[in-house]
């Protein structure tokens, strides 16, 4: 339900909540809406009004293109 | 009113613990919660970007680098900092590298200034795309002004000001699942009065 996925932005569900919020967000593109535009109000209210426009899709395009794992001993910060 | 840098610097704060199950499930190979960290901060890291990068295109380019590096340094993340902060650094690192490799050939950013930026746009569409910024920044101000005063209240506590839920329950003197059902509820309401601006195909598939 809608109101999970307001909670799971927050990260205000309990710890053994998000992975049943996460299934249910995979399942229904509805939530996944709400989860989008929920974020983009809070982003808005801060002053960053830009839509997504399938940046987010395109991000897990190319890491799914470019077979992107988790690399253990990799550290980012030191790239 | 306090400055957008501020008003991100608080909510960062507070978004110290709230990402860290989030965090636990993608280290532990679950690829939906890190999709729904790219989705809830890939518009602050897009911004951030485009203080050092120009060109839309390019912006885009370094803001996937910089998740790609994220997720694949997931296992270095070990929470000292929150989670948006340990992606900021990576974005900086991100586009310096960019700027580095692409020295002389790039238009260079006015780090004063970072307006008319819109993420995943070719160039030429920009203008179009600060249209739809703007009048998603309106429909936004303009759902706050009809929202009833407590349900605003508390997501301008929660969004802007960066308190935790538990803060505005005791600054509001109410229980916190009350805090809960506002702050839906607000989202709700302006939700709703999004949906016909970005329309039903756009801005949310994932």
């Amino acid at each position: 339900m809608s109101l999970n996925v307001s909670l799971l932005l927050d990260g205000e569900l309990e710890p053994a909540e998000v992975k049943p919020a996460l299934e249910e967000l995979a399942a229904n593109s509805g939530l996944r809406d709400r989860y989008t535009l929920y974020g983009l109000a809070g982003d808005a209210l801060r002053g960053n009004s830009t839509p997504d426009d399938g940046f987010s899709i395109r991000i897990f395009e190319r890491m799914k293109r470019e077979g992107v794992k988790i690399e253990p001993g990799y550290d980012p910060l030191e790239d | 009113m306090q400055s957008v840098e501020r008003a991100y610097a608080e909510k960062r704060m507070a978004e110290k613990e709230a990402d860290a199950e989030l965090v636990r499930l993608a280290q532990a190979g679950d690829e939906r919660a890190f999709q729904a960290l790219v989705v809830k901060y890939q518009r602050r890291i897009a911004r951030h970007v485009a203080r050092y990068v120009k060109r839309a295109n390019d912006v885009e380019e370094v803001v996937q680098d910089a998740f790609m590096r994220a997720y694949r340094g997931l296992a270095s993340y070990r929470g000292d900092a929150s989670f948006y902060s340990w992606l900021y650094r990576i974005a900086s690192n991100a586009a310096f590298s960019f700027l580095k490799k692409n020295a002389g050939e790039l238009p260079v950013a006015d780090e004063r200034s970072d307006d008319g930026f819109e993420p995943g746009l070719t160039d030429e569409q920009t203008p179009e795309r600060v249209l739809l910024a703007r009048q998603i920044g309106e429909v936004v101000e303009r759902a706050m002004a009809r929202l009833q005063p407590e349900l605003a209240e508390a997501l301008v506590l929660f969004e802007v000001e960066g308190k935790s839920y538990k803060e505005i329950a005791q600054m509001l003197g109410t229980p916190i699942g009350t805090v809960r059902t506002r702050i839906f509820r607000a989202r709700e309401f302006i939700a709703r009065r999004l949906e016909p601006v970005l329309g039903p195909a756009r801005d949310r598939r994932w």
